[in-house]
């Protein structure tokens, strides 16, 4: 009775009750079937063999044993062979801390004032000519009026220049 | 222990701890009997039984086997009523 394209009707499990042919032998005890059900191996003993033999070769498609029953061909996605795209971990973006942003940027404008005010102070001692003549100290003793003759022919030079 | 019904033995008395520490007991309704099979009358394993909160929380998966007369009969007798009707 168990044969190839031999019609049967499975008593076990999740399929019982539906057709199937035998598509393989695969032992003494062991067989592949296809159809109503899924293309599975199972034990003889879970078969049912009905009087209808089906002409189909061994190990046929899914589709034929479909076609054979006037089963409605249950359509699959067949796995791509291939190597498997890589997962890419995802970067994290550093996002900078208010706090840490915060305390530089006021750091940075107390620097800078800092920076500016002794800027100032520095120009401001440049510019004046009262630092500049040391002569007059040492005239001081012959005559008061010769130091401010100094200052002006200084300034006058300046402004020439 | 007023009420009439509590005193019989139909209610099992089950003794749980309060949240204060104390024990108290309870009085619970014990789970139904095991399902048979409908045709041959064999324990149905598989087939879990409870009250009916824990029936509800279960999911349909659990409770009972996942093949033609799943829960209702037998191995033994499913797989000769196919065959019967695979031979009519």
């Amino acid at each position: 009775m168990i044969e190839i394209g031999r019609v049967c009707i499975k008593l076990a499990g999740r399929d019982a009750g539906k057709k199937c042919i035998i598509v393989d032998i695969l032992d003494n005890n062991f067989v592949m079937i296809d159809g109503d059900t899924r293309r599975r191996k199972c034990n003889i003993i879970h078969l049912e063999p009905l009087l209808e033999v089906v002409k189909i070769s061994k190990g046929a498609s899914h589709d034929a044993v479909c076609k054979a029953l006037e089963l409605e061909v249950i359509k699959t996605n067949p796995k791509k062979s291939g190597e498997r795209p890589k997962k890419q971990r995802k970067v994290k973006e550093v996002k900078p801390d208010k706090k840490v942003v915060k305390k530089a940027e006021s750091l940075i404008e107390k620097v800078e004032k800092k920076a500016e005010k002794p800027a100032e102070k520095k120009t401001i001692p440049v510019e004046k000519p009262k630092k500049e003549p040391v002569a007059p100290v040492v005239d001081k003793p012959a005559e008061k009026s010769v130091p401010k003759k100094v200052e002006e022919k200084t300034t006058q030079k300046k402004l020439v220049d | 222990m007023s009420l009439g019904k509590l005193k019989s033995r139909t209610y099992r008395r089950v003794q749980r701890k309060t949240p204060g520490g104390n024990t108290a007991i309870h009085y619970e309704k014990g789970a139904p009997s095991p399902s048979k099979c409908t045709m041959c009358g064999a324990v149905l394993p598989g087939v879990p039984r409870g009250r009916k909160a824990e029936m509800q929380n279960m999911p349909k998966t659990q409770k009972r086997p996942e093949r033609p007369f799943g829960g209702v009969l037998c191995t033994k007798c499913t797989r000769n009523k196919i065959k019967l009707e695979a031979r009519a």
